[in-house]
C-alpha cells in the first residue's frame, strides 16, 4: 500500500552541539516519508538495556526511564524543514554585486533588497578564492571577519558548521573571529560569576556541580520556583524529557510557582502551578523584597550564611535601607513589579520555610538591560536558603541528565566523538570580536570592550581585561569581507536593524553566507552557498544533554542531498583545494575513514564493535552502577565548604565583590553588589534607560517581553508550515500574511482600540516591526509579549514585516563593562497599523511587496531568485 | 476493537499529535484509505486550544480532536454509494473514490473533523492510520499515538485501556463517539483572598460555591488562592469566610470560567 520505506536512519535533530533525543527518519527512494520518535529499544532488546535504564524512587513513587526518546517539537516536523520552500538549492550571486571591490559594483546599499541569480559551484568557488586573495593582498591577514559557531542550529560532528571556514582561513592566511557571547546566561555570566565564581563549564556562572540534581529534587524539594523562563519553550531544545520530569514532580506533590511576565506554557498547562505575573525585568526588586521578609522574620539559614558566604551584611544593609535610606519592603517592590504586596509576603514565607529549588530556563530577565542584577540576586536567594542542602538546588540547562552513564563525557558533550574541521570559538583569541559588537565595529571602525566574551572557558578575571578592535596585530586595518556559517545574527543578537545598516555599509565589499535557507542574514549576502541539512550527511552524532539518556551514534544519509548542497566542511575543503592545502585540511581522510578513526580513539570501543555500532546506529552507555552515590548538585560545598571551595577569590559565595570594587571603582551601573538599577540617560553615563521610570518611557511606555518562540529554536524553524499553523505561532492578518503574534492584555488592547487579529506595529527609536494582536490574560498591562526569532522580512530600512523583535532591541551592551546582549525587557509602544500607512509603504517600497510570499512557510526562495 | 484514550491531564500542548498526523498524511497518499492531505489547512488530528480564566488565575486547555469514529456516525448516514464505511475494527473510513463531490459528508460532522479538499473534490479525515495498522512495518499504530511522548494518548483494545473516569467528547451530539477522554475541562472559579488592612493573603478561608449545579467547597492555600474545579455551567453564590469575616459574590460559569483576581476580605 502506498509508499514502501526502504531506509531507516536513527539520529538526533536538535540544536547545535547538544545532539538531542533521536528520531527515526524513514525514507523511500531517497525521499523522507516520516520522522518519528525513536524508541530506545529500536535496535536493542529491553534485556540488553537493563543496565542502561535508570529508575528514581522518591516519596513512594517511581519514575522509570522512558523507553521512548522525546525529541523536541521541531525535530518531529523536520521533513518540512528539509524540504522547505526557502531551501537554497544551488549557489547564488546577488544580481547587482560584482567581485573586485569597486563600490559601484558592490552596491552595498541594496543588500536585503536585490535578488539573486543561479551560478555554478565552480563559479562560486572562483569568486570565493579570488575575493579571499584580494583581501589578503589589500588588507593583510585581518581583512576577513568569520562568523560561525551555531552550526545552523543543527547537530553535526564531521560537518559541523561552526568554524570550518575559520580553520581553512587560518591555514591560508588569517581572519578576525566573531565570538559567541554568553547569550543563554548573560545575567549569570556578568553578575553571578562575581558572586559565585567561574561555575559550570569553566565560565558560565551556573552551579558547577549538577549531577543528581533531578534525584535530589525528587526526594527532597518541597517548593520549586520557576523564575526566568519557561520549560516548554526554552528547556526542551534537545528533548521533551523535562516535561516528563515536571509531571513526576507534580505527582509527588511538589508545590510550584512560575514568576514570569508571561503566563508560561508550563504554568498554563498544569492546574497545580501558580502563576505570579511580574513586570518584565523587575525581578531584582522582587528578590530584594523577598530577602527583606527573610531578614525581618528570620526565614533564612543564618549558619550557612556565616560559614559559606562573605559580605552578607553589606547586602543586608542595602535591603534594610541603611545605605540609601530606602528599605526594600514588599510594599516598595509591589510598586515596581506589579505584584501585590500580600503575594510577595506569601511567596517569601513559603520559600523561607520550604526546601526550595530554583528551576532556571535561560529566559526573561537574564537577557535584559542590567541582567547582572537579577543574575546576582538569584544567587543571593540561593545562598540565604543554603544551596546544596537537600532539596535546595538550582536546576539549569546541564542538570537535567538524571543518571551518570559509564562512558565519561566532557561536561555533557557526549555527542562529540570527534570534531576536527572547525575552529572552535569558545576560547577567544586576540583577534576576536564579540558578536554583540559587529555592527559597532563596522559602523564606527573601532570598538572597545572588557572581558573575553566567550561563553565558556572564561574565568571572572577575564572580565577585567580591556580589548580593542581592530586588534593590535591588525595595525588599524578593518575587515572588509564577511564569511558567515551562521546566518542568524540580526535575529539572534542585539540591535538588528543597526546590524542591517552595517551590512549595507560600503566598507563591506564582499559578504558570503553558507546556509540551507534563504533567511536572516543570508538575504543580505552577495554570494550564497547552499548547505546540506544534518539529514543529508554521513556523520557521527549522539546526544549529550537534556534527555533521559545520552548516546553515541553513527549515521548514513537519511535522505538524498537536496539540490546542489554541500556541507560546510565540504565547502571549506573545496576552497582548500584552490590553495593547495586539501590534504592538510582533510587530514587525508574520507568522512567514513574519519568516523572510523574517531571511534578508535573513543571510549566506547570497549563496549561495542564498530561494525555493530554501524548496524545498530546508536549506543547508549550503561549507567554508572554507583550513580546514586554521587553527591547531589552543590551538596559537597554545602557539607564542607572549606574542602570544596567555589572559584571565587574567597572560595565562598560573595555578596559583595572586592574584585569588582578594585577593577571598576567608578562603575555606577555594575557596582560591587547587586542593586535595584534602572539606568538613565547616555549623557549621565548610562548604557540604558529602559525602565518605566525614566525619560524614554514617556515616549515608549511599554516593556517588551520576548522569549525564544515555543515553535522555533532560537531563530530557526520559523518556516516550518505545520508549526506555523499553531495559533500561538502565527496569526493570519486580514491581508493574508502570517504575522508574528503580539500578546497584549484586554485592558491595553481596549485602550489602543486594537481587536484580536489586527495588524499592529511595535516600535521604538530603532524602528518598526509588524505583528498581529493576540489579546490574552497571560500578559500584564504596561507590557506586551512578542517572541524572538521570527524571520526578518524587510519592507524598508528599519521597517520589518516578519516581526523579528531583535531588530528593535538596543544596539548597546548590557552595560559599559559588560559585553552581552539586551534582547528583552526594553521599551516599545504598540499601535494598530492603519491601512493608509501600509498603503503608503506599498507605494514607497513596491519591490519588497512584489516579492513572492508563501503564507504556509513565510519566506520563500522564489521571492529572491530572479534568474534561474 | 482498538481505540484512543486521550488524557488531558497529561497533555502539555506540544502539538506533536497534530504534527505527526500531518507528517504521515500531508502530500502522501495511503490509498485506498486516504488520498494525500494538502500541505496545510486540514487537521485530521486537531488540537483545540483554549485559554481560560482571568489574570493571574489562567489556565490553557488543549483538546486533541480527531474523528471520533462514531458508532452512529452522521457522515455515514449522509454518504451515498457507501462512500463512508466502517471497518471490522471499528474505524470509520471515507472512500476517496466514492466520496468525490459529496460535500454533505463534510457538513454532517458535528465535531468538524472532516475537511474538504478543493483540488481533489473530496471530503477527508482521520483514518485511524488504517494503512499502518494493516501493513505498517516498523510501527503498526496511529501516528498521533506514536508521536505523543507524554503518555497523554493511549491506543489499544478498549478492554485493555484504563477507562476509570473516562468520558466522551460532546456526548450530547448523540453520535456514540468511540474515542475516550479523561480530564475534559469543566468550569472553574478561582481567586486570591487577602486582608486589605493587614495586606496579607488569607490562608485557610473556606470558599463555597452554591447554585443549581450543587455545592462545592474548598479552602484557600498558602498564597490565599482557591480553585473550585469541576463545576457545571451555571449561576453561583460564592461565599468566602475566614478570620471572622465573610464575603459573598454572585458569579456565573454559563459562558466562561471565572477568575476573580485579588479578592479583599472585608
Amino acid at each position: 500500500m502506498g509508499i514502501k520505506v526502504d531506509k531507516r536512519v536513527i539520529k538526533p535533530v536538535a540544536c547545535s552541539s547538544t545532539g538531542g533525543d533521536p528520531v527515526v527518519v524513514e525514507s523511500s527512494d531517497g525521499k523522507i516519508v516520516r520522522i518519528r520518535p525513536c524508541n530506545w529499544t529500536e535496535s536493542y532488546t529491553e534485556e540488553e538495556l537493563k543496565d542502561t535504564f535508570w529508575e528514581i524512587d522518591a516519596r513512594g513513587k517511581k519514575l522509570k526511564c522512558p523507553r521512548k526518546a522525546m525529541p523536541p517539537y521541531y525535530a518531529l516536523a523536520y521533513k518540512k524543514k528539509t524540504y522547505s520552500k526557502d531551501r537554497v538549492m544551488y549557489p547564488l550571486k546577488r544580481v547587482d554585486w560584482e567581485p573586485g571591490g569597486d563600490p559601484d559594483k558592490v552596491n552595498a546599499q541594496n543588500r536585503g533588497k536585490s535578488g539573486y541569480e543561479r551560478i555554478s559551484w565552480d563559479e562560486a568557488i572562483d569568486i570565493l578564492e579570488s575575493e579571499i586573495r584580494r583581501m589578503y593582498d589589500t588588507y593583510g591577514p585581518y581583512g576577513i571577519l568569520a562568523i560561525g559557531y551555531d552550526g545552523h542550529k543543527e547537530s553535526k560532528c564531521v560537518h559541523y558548521g561552526s568554524g570550518c571556514q575559520m580553520q581553512v582561513l587560518r591555514m591560508i592566511g588569517g581572519y578576525i573571529r566573531e565570538v559567541r557571547t554568553p547569550d543563554s546566561v548573560e545575567g549569570f555570566y556578568w553578575g553571578g560569576k562575581h558572586v559565585w565564581g567561574t561555575g559550570a563549564w569553566d565560565g558560565l556562572g551556573l552551579p558547577e556541580e549538577y549531577y543528581n540534581t533531578m534525584k535530589d529534587v525528587s526526594e527532597h524539594t518541597e517548593f520549586l520556583v520557576m523564575q526566568a523562563g519557561d520549560l516548554e519553550t526554552t528547556a526542551n531544545y534537545a528533548s521533551q524529557f523535562q516535561s516528563c520530569m515536571m509531571k513526576y514532580w507534580l505527582d509527588l506533590g511538589i508545590e510550584m510557582v512560575a514568576v514570569d511576565p508571561f503566563g508560561t506554557y508550563t504554568a498554563m498547562a498544569h492546574d497545580e502551578i501558580t502563576w505570579i505575573p511580574i513586570l518584565p525585568n523587575t525581578d531584582a526588586a522582587l528578590d530584594f523584597a523577598l530577602i527583606n521578609v527573610w531578614i525581618k522574620e528570620g526565614l533564612y539559614d543564618k549558619e550557612y550564611v556565616d560559614t559559606h558566604t562573605i559580605h552578607f551584611d553589606k547586602m543586608a544593609d542595602y535591603v534594610m535601607g541603611k545605605d540609601d535610606g530606602i528599605e526594600k519592603t514588599p510594599e516598595w517592590a509591589s510598586k515596581i513589579t506589579g505584584i501585590p504586596e500580600w503575594t510577595i509576603k506569601a511567596l517569601a514565607r513559603k520559600w523561607g520555610t520550604s526546601a526550595t529549588t530554583i528551576a532556571h530556563f535561560c529566559g526573561a530577565h537574564i537577557r535584559g538591560p542590567y541582567s547582572f542584577e537579577p543574575g546576582r540576586t538569584e544567587y543571593y536567594k540561593l545562598a540565604m536558603q543554603g544551596i546544596g542542602k537537600p532539596g535546595v538546588q538550582m536546576i539549569h540547562l546541564f542538570s537535567w541528565n538524571v543518571a551518570e552513564q559509564v562512558v565519561p563525557s566532557v561536561g555533557g558533550m557526549l555527542s562529540f566523538m570527534y570534531m576536527g574541521h572547525a575552529d572552535m570559538q569558545d576560547i577567544p583569541g586576540p583577534t576576536s570580536l564579540p558578536r554583540t559588537a559587529v555592527h559597532h565595529a563596522i559602523m564606527d571602525g573601532k570598538y572597545e570592550w572588557y572581558g573575553s566574551p566567550s561563553i565558556i572557558m572564561a574565568p571572572p578575571e577575564d572580565q577585567f581585561i580591556k580589548r580593542t578592535y581592530p586588534c593590535e596585530e591588525a595595525n588599524g586595518t578593518e575587515f572588509h569581507m564577511i564569511w558567515s556559517e551562521k546566518a542568524s545574527n540580526q535575529g539572534s543578537w542585539n540591535g538588528g536593524f543597526y546590524l542591517q545598516d552595517a551590512y549595507r555599509n560600503p566598507k563591506i565589499e564582499f559578504f558570503v553566507s553558507n546556509h540551507q535557507w534563504m533567511q536572516q542574514d543570508t538575504i543580505f549576502a552577495d554570494l550564497i552557498l547552499p548547505v546540506t541539512t544534518c539529514l543529508e550527511e554521513v556523520d557521527s552524532i549522539g546526544s549529550s544533554q537534556g534527555g533521559s539518556l545520552c548516546f553515541y551514534g553513527v549515521q548514513e544519509r537519511a535522505c538524498d542531498v537536496v539540490g546542489e548542497s554541500k556541507s560546510d566542511y565540504e565547502i571549506a575543503a573545496e576552497l582548500a583545494k584552490r590553495f593547495g592545502i586539501y590534504e592538510e585540511y582533510t587530514k587525508g581522510l574520507s568522512v567514513d575513514e574519519e568516523i572510523a578513526a574517531a571511534y578508535e580513539e573513543s571510549f566506547i570501543k570497549d563496549f561495542i564493535s564498530f561494525d555493530e555500532l554501524k548496524k545498530r546506529q546508536y549506543f547508549i552507555p550503561p549507567v554508572n552502577p554507583d550513580w546514586k552515590d554521587i553527591p547531589a548538585g552543590m551538596r559537597e560545598f554545602y557539607e564542607d565548604p572549606e574542602s570544596h571551595p567555589l572559584h571565587t577569590p574567597s572560595g565562598k559565595i560573595e555578596f559583595w565583590s572586592e574584585a569588582l570594587a578594585e577593577h571598576f571603582p567608578d562603575d555606577k551601573e555594575r557596582t560591587p553588589m547587586a542593586r535595584w538599577t534602572i539606568g538613565g540617560s547616555k549623557e549621565d553615563g548610562f548604557a540604558h534607560d529602559e525602565s518605566q521610570w525614566g525619560e524614554k518611557a514617556k515616549t515608549y511606555p511599554l516593556l517588551l517581553n520576548t522569549s525564544p518562540g515555543r515553535w522555533r529554536i532560537h531563530v530557526q524553524n520559523d518556516d516550518i508550515c505545520w508549526l506555523r499553523e499553531i495559533q500561538t505561532c502565527k496569526i493570519r492578518g486580514k491581508d493574508g500574511y502570517m504575522y508574528e503574534p503580539v500578546w497584549m492584555c484586554p485592558e491595553l488592547a481596549a485602550e489602543r482600540g486594537i481587536q484580536n487579529g489586527d495588524i499592529v506595529k511595535v516600535f521604538n527609536g530603532q524602528g518598526i516591526v509588524l505583528g498581529a494582536a493576540r489579546i490574552s490574560e497571560r500578559v500584564l498591562p504596561n507590557s506586551i509579549k512578542m517572541d524572538k526569532g521570527a524571520h526578518p522580512d524587510p519592507i524598508a530600512p528599519h521597517i520589518d514585516r516578519g516581526g523579528c523583535t531583535n531588530l528593535i532591541s538596543p544596539p548597546d551592551p548590557i552595560s559599559k563593562h559588560c559585553e552581552g546582549f539586551v534582547v528583552t525587557g526594553y521599551l516599545v509602544d504598540v499601535a494598530k497599523l492603519e491601512d493608509a500607512e501600509m498603503e503608503q509603504w506599498k507605494r514607497d517600497y513596491p519591490e519588497n511587496f512584489a516579492r513572492t510570499y508563501d503564507p504556509a512557510s513565510g519566506s520563500s526562495r522564489a521571492g529572491w531568485i530572479v534568474k534561474e | 476493537m482498538k481505540t484512543l484514550l486521550i488524557d488531558l491531564d497529561k497533555c502539555v500542548g506540544c502539538y506533536a499529535c497534530q504534527v505527526g498526523c500531518k507528517d504521515e498524511h500531508c502530500e502522501q497518499s495511503w490509498m485506498p484509505y486516504a488520498e494525500a492531505q494538502p500541505e496545510t489547512g486540514q487537521f485530521w488530528m486537531r488540537v483545540d486550544e483554549r485559554e481560560r480564566g482571568k489574570r493571574p488565575h489562567v489556565k490553557v486547555t488543549y483538546i486533541p480532536t480527531p474523528c471520533q469514529h462514531c458508532a452512529d456516525a452522521p457522515c455515514m448516514k449522509v454518504a451515498k454509494d457507501g462512500a463512508v464505511y466502517r471497518r471490522e475494527d471499528g474505524l470509520v473510513i471515507i472512500d476517496p473514490e466514492k466520496a468525490k463531490g459529496q460535500k454533505a459528508i463534510k457538513d454532517a460532522c458535528p465535531y468538524h473533523a472532516i475537511y474538504w479538499n478543493d483540488v481533489l473534490n473530496i471530503p477527508q479525515k482521520c483514518t485511524g492510520c488504517a494503512h499502518l495498522i494493516d501493513e505498517g512495518d516498523t510501527i503498526t499504530h496511529p501516528r498521533c499515538y506514536d508521536n505523543c511522548v507524554h503518555g497523554a494518548i493511549s491506543w489499544g483494545e478498549e478492554s485493555a485501556l484504563d477507562l476509570a473516569d473516562a468520558e466522551r467528547l460532546h456526548p450530547e451530539f448523540g453520535t456514540s463517539p468511540k474515542i475516550w477522554y479523561k480530564g475534559l475541562p469543566k468550569r472553574f472559579i478561582a481567586g486570591r483572598v487577602y486582608d486589605p488592612e493587614e495586606k496579607e493573603v488569607v490562608e485557610g478561608a473556606v470558599v463555597t460555591a452554591s447554585g443549581g449545579g450543587g455545592s462545592f467547597t474548598t479552602k484557600t492555600n498558602w498564597i490565599g488562592d482557591f480553585w473550585l474545579r469541576g463545576l457545571p455551567d451555571g449561576d453561583w453564590t460564592v461565599s468566602i469566610e475566614g478570620q471572622g469575616k465573610k464575603k459573598v459574590l454572585e458569579v456565573s460559569t454559563k459562558q466562561e470560567d471565572v477568575g476573580l483576581g485579588d479578592v479583599p476580605l472585608n
